[in-house]
């Protein structure tokens, strides 16, 4: 009995050293590199930072007043806000019309889907550096084609929009995917009753369709929301230091600039914590419009 | 027969459509080709197409004087490395949640879980500031090291490995196999599909980061990633475009490539491999 104890005992420590060195790996990463320095960035935006990153003191809210305070930021969060609020529902719009168009197989099916997903494997510089160049005033093609005269990127008018145009670009790939595949798993047998009973195809579209693939369509919201709201490397890599880019500038592009341009690492902290604050507002918002209005099945 | 040739029709006006929005569509990498093919002087005229597709002066341009070939080296080590850890930490972590019993078993999973509630942009200043007191900035590790972590992989691990009858692992007990062997010799080789599709995703998500590597690198421009690379190319003063456009299509041929590949494979399995980044 008592042999039989210490065997189990030593059996189960056994188990928790192989555990402990199983997940010691992932666990020591994810708390060096997201979890400490997400609580430090908490703790860098409520303190006075040097410019070698270094606590010096707690500055209260000085650096939040501080950055509220300033043009530049009210620009930037309206810059911010306006791409998540164009991008997502544009977004949503051509992937849906693109799924419904390719929904049905036929013979030429799998061409226009590689081609309606082959910019998923375009990077983000890759992508920035194509577009600076098909919207250059100059010797861009998209003004010779369409026998415009837009300064696009160089112009303070035109670039937010320019700036929208690619990131709706590098997102509509793998969404219409998303969406094609939730529209190919709906039953045969619903659609085919659709037509049974004479329901006009738009109708189809309005009251089956859509709603059977609400729940892609809110993935597919609340991913864009995000990587809307955390636009930056376009405005880094197209706008950098040129004279229209103040009308592009958003809240992550703004904090890249404060932390390695100026070594604030107070404004970058604050700028930091208020897009995660909006971005998780935003997405806790989608999540109680959800159960009003997904239907799962 | 009159409604078929009603179906025809419709079908084959549909695919002219939608075969039109998709050349407008990839119209951005068409153009990126043509460009990269044009002299200098070419570029001037605003046309499409180059004189001719025989014109590699700007390929050679962007390698040589672009220090591209340099910067695809970095690149690959980068994602071929970061992409192996991310894996072997994640394959780790998963058999662990999927075999054992612990204490504080669901704490340690949502805690790994929950890294990806926080977008890795809002960690770029804290994070540079940790690596470079690791003195890591301008080193391959230093660019990799953020991306070791990949709570979403975990994930799918542990689902594939929990799919997996336990007689098996009783079985291979019995023949004296241990964690590691029992792992290596049966666990991963039937689970390759998910390790492929991992891979792939994992490869080509570091084979384009921005960010993190522009700014870890910043003082060594021999430490570029390609990514970082092409967009050093031009700037405001001197365009240039040709020679972007030349390096932009040696950065794509790597992520096409796996691109096309996973398409394949996802049309075999599924694209339940497809949403984890």
């Amino acid at each position: 009995m008592k042999t039989g104890t210490t065997l189990q005992h030593r059996r189960r420590a056994k188990t928790r050293k192989k555990v402990f060195l199983l997940l010691l790996p992932i666990m020591l990463f994810g708390i060096v590199f997201v979890y400490y320095p997400f609580i430090r960035t908490i703790v860098n935006s409520f303190s006075l930072v040097n410019a070698k990153g270094i606590i010096k003191g707690f500055a209260g809210l000085d650096n939040w007043a501080y950055t509220f305070g300033r043009k530049d930021f009210v620009l930037a969060l309206k810059h911010t806000l306006t791409i998540a609020a164009v991008n997502v529902p544009i977004t949503i719009i051509i992937t849906i019309s693109l799924a419904l168009l390719a929904n049905k197989k036929r013979k030429m099916s799998p061409l226009y889907e590689f081609l309606f997903t082959l910019p998923m494997a375009v990077s983000m510089s890759a992508a920035c550096m194509i577009f600076k160049s098909m919207f250059s005033p100059s010797v861009g093609f998209i003004n010779y084609f369409f026998g415009l005269n837009l300064g696009w990127y160089e112009s303070k008018d035109t670039a937010l929009a320019a700036i929208l145009i690619l990131t709706i670009w590098m997102g509509i790939g793998f969404n219409f995917l998303l969406m094609l595949s939730a529209l190919r798993a709906i039953p045969e047998q619903i659609i085919e009753a659709t037509k049974v009973d004479g329901i006009s195809p738009l109708r189809r579209i309005f009251r089956v369709q859509l709603p059977l693939i609400s729940p892609t369509i809110f993935f597919v919201l609340c991913t864009n929301l995000v990587l809307a709201m955390m636009t930056s490397a376009p405005v880094i890599i197209i706008m950098g230091v040129s004279s229209a880019s103040s009308a592009t500038n958003t809240l992550m592009s703004m904090m890249y600039q404060s932390g390695f341009s100026s070594s604030d690492y107070g404004l970058a902290a604050v700028l930091s914590i208020t897009t995660f604050i909006l971005t998780l507002g935003f997405t806790i918002m989608s999540f109680v419009f959800e159960k009003r209005k997904v239907h799962y099945q | 027969m009159k409604r078929k040739t009603r179906t025809l029709i419709q079908d084959s006006v549909a695919s002219t459509v939608a075969i039109f929005l998709g050349v407008i569509l990839v119209f951005p990498l068409i153009y990126c080709v043509c460009g990269a093919f044009k002299t200098p002087h070419e570029f001037l005229t605003p046309t499409l197409l180059p004189g001719s597709f025989s014109y590699l002066g700007n390929f050679e341009e962007a390698l040589e004087k672009g220090n591209l070939l340099r910067y695809t080296a970095n690149s690959f080590i980068i994602a071929l490395v970061g992409t192996t850890v991310r894996l072997i930490f994640s394959i780790l972590a998963a058999y662990a949640f999927a075999y054992y019993d612990f204490r504080f078993k669901n704490l340690c999973f949502f805690l790994i879980l929950g890294t990806m509630m926080i977008p890795a942009d809002v960690l770029l200043a804290t994070n540079y500031l940790t690596v470079s007191k690791l003195r890591l900035l301008n080193s391959y590790l230093g660019v990799m090291i953020v991306s070791f972590v990949s709570a979403a992989q975990m994930f799918m691990l542990r689902q594939r490995f929990k799919s997996v009858p336990k007689d098996m692992r009783e079985a291979a007990q019995i023949d004296g196999y241990g964690d590691i062997s029992y792992m290596i010799n049966v666990l991963l080789p039937i689970s390759k599909p998910v390790l492929t599709t991992l891979f792939v995703q994992s490869f080509i998500t570091l084979w384009n980061a921005y960010l993190w590597p522009l700014i870890v690198t910043a003082s060594s421009p021999h430490m570029r990633t390609i990514m970082v690379g092409i967009t050093k190319l031009n700037s405001w003063e001197d365009e240039n475009y040709q020679l972007v456009l030349a390096g932009v299509c040696i950065s794509l041929i790597p992520s096409l490539v796996l691109f096309i590949l996973m398409r394949r494979n996802m049309k075999k399995g599924g694209i339940d491999g497809a949403l984890v980044g």
